[in-house]
């Protein structure tokens, strides 16, 4: 390396360290987010540049001479040769989701400091290695997913556990991330208006692309995108008036109604008449707005709101219960490490990579992005007075059931707000209260609001961007809980076809209807345990789906681990097996404090039982004793959820350990399944 | 900065199936036509919604 280069990198460290360190000791004054922007690009490039260039050069020993199954199952499809930044954007858009927005926007509860040090840390050294390494993996066997990889390279126990794992975390993901559009579109009309327009909007799209102007998708995207803005002006309308406002002011049970109803239907319709053309439509909405938010912040710079740590620490947050350890590890998956990503690492962009060593910015970059746009979702929220803040994310059955109640109790913690700040807030952005939106959406939403108002426009502008973001993050939750549902459906009818034949046929009907209901009333009822719970449904659900996630990296990690051990890099398998042991510690102790903690607001049993206790002492009011029922039986549910969740990795981890013994100890066959050296024949000009 | 702009571009159209479906064309010396854009939508719709979204 050039001396140049060498102080080059020596500044950007120095600079990393010097902003961590500003972060970390800051106590009193407001710390600027350009800190934390400063703290966490460095630390990628860091990553980047040495962490990850050693992975690829020493580990896995890249190979650019080596043709990969883009060129040689080379289809016009999905196997093709593309140019790295093409891959690069594909995969990143692939990768990011709700996630890393409302993930670090719960455990901002503990304030910015932890959130932030694990979202850098964690992606640098975990995330992105584990999004890497799974693409190297895949891409080494014809881009093969994680499923067939852990089945090859593990054995069959691992294979059908990896699909019964993936099945179980998708019902919790399309759960919860159906409860955030709930719970964001809650009595809001304005909302539930512009949401309910991109609907029609869809369908439009869909016919337009399939019968008047076919294959062109930019097109039509834009005209779908400058309808979705006019449906935004249109939800304002609605909420102005007394013929329409009513109509769209629905309940959270309602609203959970309407999208299970939709559920069903979208896995039923043409997959070209509703879910592709919002697919592509919300993939360049979220596109457009990460790099908005990212222009948004650098020009705005907003000081952080949110002090380093806040008392929630100890596990008495409003927003979900639990200590620091491990429920901050829990809540913030997306963004630092998440096992979801190495089902798109092992999926389509494996089949993308014109040459090896595009996998390194492939596979480490785009991770390192994500984790950065979790960042910007941290400081969007931590911009936020803390008592607004709270009083947004709490739910009534933390803070009290009365506006009056809940600032008494937000302001009594040292975060002071009053129900006339909140609302004038609410006003400001058109809706009728902003108390109790627990979910995490409406508090970024209106982060982000705050900095795009900042950067010109005003509090004159604010309800349009509040709207916008809410528009933003539901388009694409949407899109996932169509596209979720419609794969589990497939999962679900890869599994029975071995109990009945015609059931895993999916051109036939029965099967469809059957297996897509089963579905979405496996989905459906855990929102609906989460819509009629009185902690919101995010302190139950959100750390059950952090759990999921995180042992979905577990078994990745073991999978990248055993591929390893196999290629005789046992010397490097640290790089796997440290995130694995971070991960298995936190998750499994996360997974104890949830089903035997004795407080009934983290402990799912201990939940039961006070619950239980409750209706023998007759404290229960008579028209309140089956809705109580349904909580006992939902707690214990949640509990045996998070046993198997736990029992189905251990299985995974010990016929891993298994292997990995027999193989280090030269009694086990160290046979890998990666396809054999043919030499590229692309030119340079090709790609 | 039309290199740029032209790296954009051709990123919106990758994501927008619009690249593939030329891809599709060359390789299988086809015309575009409303019959064939349906045909290679549908098969390609098949493959990317059977895998799992990200969360």
């Amino acid at each position: 390396m050039k001396i140049v280069w060498k102080l080059v990198w020596m500044a950007v460290a120095f600079l990393a360290a010097l902003s961590l360190a500003k972060i970390a000791t800051e106590r009193g004054e407001p710390v600027n987010s350009i800190w934390l922007v400063l703290a966490a690009a460095g630390t990628y490039a860091i990553g980047f540049r040495f962490y990850a260039r050693f992975i690829a050069a020493k580990v896995m020993a890249l190979d650019d001479q080596r043709a990969t199954p883009a060129e040689r199952l080379r289809n016009g499809h999905d196997f093709e040769p593309t140019n790295k930044w093409i891959v690069f954007g594909h995969h990143f858009a692939a990768i990011a989701g709700p996630g890393p927005l409302v993930g670090p926007t719960l455990a901002a509860q503990f304030g910015y400091l932890p959130g932030t040090l694990w979202i850098i840390l964690g992606a640098v050294l975990g995330g992105a290695v584990q999004d890497f390494v799974i693409l190297f993996c895949s891409m080494r066997r014809d881009g093969k997913s994680l499923g067939q990889m852990a089945r090859e390279e593990i054995g069959k126990v691992g294979g059908v556990t990896a699909l019964l794992t993936v099945l179980l975390i998708m019902i919790i993901l399309l759960a919860v991330i159906a409860l955030v559009v709930v719970n964001a579109l809650k009595d809001s009309p304005w909302g539930t208006f512009t949401i309910a327009a991109t609907m029609p909007i869809a369908v439009f799209m869909g016919l337009y692309l399939r019968y008047w102007r076919p294959g062109k998708v930019l097109e039509c995207s834009v005209i779908g995108f400058l309808l979705v803005l006019a449906s935004i002006f249109g939800g304002q309308w609605v909420a102005h008036s007394a013929t329409f406002a009513p109509m769209f002011t629905l309940t959270g049970v309602t609203l959970a109604i309407a999208i299970i109803i939709y559920g069903v239907l979208a896995s039923a319709l043409p997959v070209w008449l509703l879910l592709a053309p919002r697919d592509y439509l919300s993939t360049f909405v979220k596109l457009g707005v990460v790099i908005l938010l990212a222009v948004g912040i650098l020009f705005v710079r907003p000081d952080l709101q949110l002090p380093p740590i806040t008392k929630f620490v100890d596990g008495t947050g409003p927003i979900f219960a639990g200590k620091i350890f491990p429920f901050c590890f829990i809540t913030i998956a997306c963004g630092a490490i998440s096992g979801f990503h190495a089902l798109i690492s092992s999926g389509t962009t494996p089949k993308m990579i014109a040459r090896e060593w595009h996998a390194w910015p492939i596979g480490y970059g785009s991770m390192a992005l994500e984790s950065f746009v979790a960042i910007m979702a941290l400081i969007a929220a931590c911009a936020l007075e803390p008592g607004v803040f709270f009083a947004v994310n709490s739910p009534a059955g933390a803070v009290g059931a009365t506006p009056d109640a809940a600032v008494a109790t937000i302001s009594s913690w040292g975060y002071p707000v009053n129900t006339a700040q909140m609302e004038s807030l609410a006003a400001d952005v058109g809706e009728r209260s902003l108390f109790y939106r627990t979910g995490g959406a409406p508090s970024l939403a209106l982060g982000m609001a705050h900095i795009f108002a900042s950067t010109g426009g005003g509090r004159a502008i604010l309800g349009f961007w509040y709207h916008f973001a809410i528009m933003f993050e539901a388009l694409f939750i949407l899109t996932i809980i169509d596209a979720g549902t419609r794969v589990g459906r497939f999962m679900l009818q890869d599994l029975l076809g071995h109990v009945y034949e015609p059931l895993g046929r999916t051109s036939w009907m029965p099967s469809v209807i059957l297996t897509s209901a089963a579905i979405v009333l496996a989905w459906g009822y855990f929102l609906y345990q989460g819509v009629i719970d009185p902690l919101g449904g995010i302190n139950s659900l959100w750390p059950l789906f952090g759990i999921a996630n995180q042992l979905l990296a577990s078994i990745a990690l073991c999978v990248a681990t055993t591929i390893l051990i196999k290629m005789h890099r046992a010397r490097y398998m640290w790089i796997t097996v440290g995130p694995l042991i971070w991960l298995l510690i936190v998750t499994f102790t996360a997974s104890y404090q949830k089903i035997f903690s004795d407080q009934p607001r983290i402990g799912f049993l201990a939940q039961a039982e006070q619950l239980e206790a409750a209706l023998a002492s007759g404290k229960v009011a008579a028209a309140q004793v089956a809705a109580t029922n349904t909580q006992i039986f939902n707690a214990r549910l949640d509990a045996v959820l998070c046993a198997i969740f736990v029992v189905l990795v251990t299985l995974i981890l010990v016929d891993s350990v298994r292997i990995w013994a027999g193989v280090l100890r030269g009694v086990r066959d160290a046979r890998l399944n990666e396809t054999p050296f043919v030499p590229t024949q692309l030119r340079a000009e090709e790609i | 900065m039309k290199r740029f702009l032209n790296g954009i571009l051709t990123l919106l159209k990758e994501i927008g199936d619009e690249n593939a479906y030329q891809r599709h064309l060359h390789a299988h010396n086809l015309e575009h036509s409303p019959e064939e854009w349906r045909r290679f939508a549908d098969e390609r719709m098949r493959g990317k919604y059977a895998r799992a979204k990200c969360c």
